[in-house]
């Protein structure tokens, strides 16, 4: 049980950004407490003070949060509970509260601590301006239109970076492994992903020897990928080339699958 | 501009004129354009689910086709009928009064002054940076391989979770992700408005459902501080600056709310759990008259099955956060009627949880 409770504790403190030093929560446990004194009102006091503060204590308690993992059979999710505190609202409400008459140093000092204590989301690295409408890297657009075909289906084989965006782009764009394969902790096995991926030089043979068998009609390269031998020497041609990735389309698997351009 | 004369009908007059319809059982003191369009949304999205769900697991072909047939007839007759009921009688002289009122209906009694106003603008820019940092700026998620390309599928091939996101592969079906239909409803706005899918996702929703989530923010400052109506855009900014800032970590609802605004989990954290509130406070306001507003009862039935089409987990968190506030609600207000029928409204969801366990 303790064990459970400092599994919660860990997951509290990842949702809090307690390790990066963010203080949010600090202005959340402030006002929460300010309302157990200072709300009178018995709705008011049921919806933002006593049930935010079960919640938390569920939240913590390593019964519930076994029924709960037992229930979604997931224990990745199990921070989502901690959405039902609703800490930015309770914190306005305390702190608009709290600061009652003298509002405007009220909205200056809160205003300040939300800046100081959390982090500005679009200075995450994972924000980057737009390069098109689809907001989607614009070379990962041009690969798939390359890709397309006019009808019908292709497979196609592509770097790990342009996975996450072909098929948000194109979905007659098929791919012997997707999504799945980068993440290391679903632990899947592709044997062409060992082969395109994790080889430190592409091995020519056995890997157009996988890409037959998976039925890719196109094999796509980072420009800089080590190769043993060339594509071309094992019935592929370069079909196209973009700033960043050449573009193969094997000749043998186009006519199996006739679906190619 | 064709296409963004389909969005704004599909997302904003269509919504709207379903919102009519429940928002003919408010008292008249709670209604304004902004109610009716929550309103519609709920009962827009519960319809969706209630047709598309069934689509996805007894229909084998082109079952997204059957769902854009249906549920464009089901939207538009809902509209037309809630249009029907504000202006040919059925209302009557009640809700023909309506738009007599302002957006905000305070503003009757409440002169904001300049102070106000100026906290007011302050909020609209903090929004509006918001919305335009949406659309210039590029948010990488992983999960917009699963979602946004199932999306992309129903649009381009017509039918609905019958293939992997990632591959394209045919797959059995994902029953946990195939209740949750949200990236249906985007497929659906997506043909309707002749955009693709992804553009839509990244593009169109943030520009609605941001709003959406401020318009309820709004509804429950109006409530919280009735009495001192000076200080809803100071709570208002409050909340704006929070979500700003709330990127914490990548698991706050903030940091979803800005970042993958798109998907179902988002609008879960960011739209439907606020929502909780809003009709909590909404029901047990203590100064209400005694015969309940039936609205807000229907808006809770569909918040269920909103939830449910936004993710299998937020029925859950639903279900958890209205049986905690039950039990608040009923010892504080020593009311154990009003609570009960709290629980009753969850029923969509135990169904849901019923369907999920039977095919799983």
């Amino acid at each position: 049980m303790w064990g459970i409770f400092l599994e919660s504790l860990v997951i509290f403190q990842n949702y809090v950004g307690f390790h990066q030093y963010r203080f949010l929560f600090v202005i959340y446990l402030v006002c929460l407490l300010y309302l157990w004194v200072a709300e009178k009102k018995k709705s008011f006091r049921a919806i933002f003070v006593y049930t935010p503060t079960i919640l938390l204590l569920c939240f913590f308690n390593p019964l519930f949060r076994k029924a709960f993992v037992a229930l979604l059979d997931d224990a990745e999710t199990y921070y989502r509970l901690l959405w039902l505190l609703q800490m930015s609202m309770v914190s306005a409400y305390g702190a608009v509260k709290l600061f009652g008459r003298f509002r405007k140093t009220g909205l200056i000092v809160t205003g300040a601590a939300i800046v100081l204590c959390g982090s500005l989301v679009y200075r995450s690295e994972h924000i980057t301006r737009a390069q098109n409408w689809y907001h989607l890297p614009a070379e990962a657009v041009e690969v798939a239109d390359i890709l397309k075909p006019a009808e019908g289906r292709v497979m196609a084989i592509v770097p790990a970076d342009l996975v996450y965006y072909i098929r948000q782009y194109e979905t007659a764009i098929n791919m012997p492994y997707g999504r799945e394969m980068l993440i290391a902790r679903w632990d899947y096995y592709n044997d062409l992903y060992e082969a395109m991926e994790r080889a430190e030089v592409i091995e020519t043979a056995s890997f157009t020897e996988l890409t037959r068998n998976y039925g890719c009609d196109y094999v796509v390269l980072k420009k800089d990928r080590a190769v043993e031998e060339p594509l071309t020497d094992f019935g592929f041609i370069l079909y196209a080339q973009t700033d960043n990735y050449l573009i193969y389309q094997d000749t043998e698997a186009g006519e199996q699958a006739g679906t190619g351009r | 501009m064709i296409q963004i004369m389909a969005s704004v009908f599909w997302l904003l007059a269509i919504p709207f004129g379903i919102g009519l319809i429940p928002v003919h059982f408010l008292s008249e003191r709670k209604k304004n354009p902004g109610i009716t369009l929550l309103a519609g949304y709920l009962l827009m999205w519960a319809v969706f689910e209630v047709i598309t769900v069934p689509a996805v697991l007894w229909i084998k072909y082109d079952n997204f086709q059957f769902v854009l047939r249906i549920f464009t007839a089901a939207a538009m007759l809902f509209a037309a009928a809630g249009i029907v009921v504000r202006y040919l009688g059925i209302a009557r002289e009640r809700s023909r009064n309506m738009y007599a009122k302002p957006l905000i209906s305070y503003e009757k009694e409440y002169r904001p002054g300049i102070e106000a106003k100026t906290e007011w603008a302050l909020f609209f820019i903090i929004v509006g940076f918001s919305l335009y940092m949406a659309v210039t700026r590029a948010s990488f998620d992983g999960d917009d391989a699963y979602y946004v390309v199932q999306s992309l599928m129903a649009q381009q091939n017509g039918s609905m979770y019958k293939n992997l996101p990632y591959t394209g592969r045919s797959a059995s079906l994902d029953v946990r992700h195939a209740l949750a239909v949200f990236p249906m409803w985007i497929a659906f706005v997506a043909v309707q408005a002749d955009l693709h899918a992804t553009i839509v996702s990244h593009v169109v929703m943030p520009l609605i459902l941001m709003p959406l989530t401020y318009l309820v923010f709004y509804e429950i400052a109006k409530i919280l501080f009735a009495e001192k109506k000076e200080n809803i855009p100071v709570f208002m900014i409050v909340m704006a600056l929070f979500q700003l800032f709330g990127n914490v970590s990548i698991y706050t609802n903030e940091t979803f709310f800005l970042t993958r605004t798109w998907q179902g989990k988002s609008v879960a954290g960011s739209f439907v759990i606020p929502m909780v509130f809003l009709l909590l406070l909404w029901i047990f306001d203590e100064k209400r008259k005694k015969g309940q507003d039936a609205c807000f009862w229907i808006m809770l039935v569909c918040l269920h099955l909103t939830a449910g089409m936004c993710s299998s987990i937020s029925v859950f968190l639903l279900v958890i956060l209205l049986a905690v506030s039950a039990f608040c609600l009923m010892i504080v207000k020593r009311d154990i009627k009003a609570p009960l029928m709290l629980g009753a409204t969850c029923i969509p969801s135990a169904l849901y949880v019923l369907l999920y366990l039977l095919i799983k």
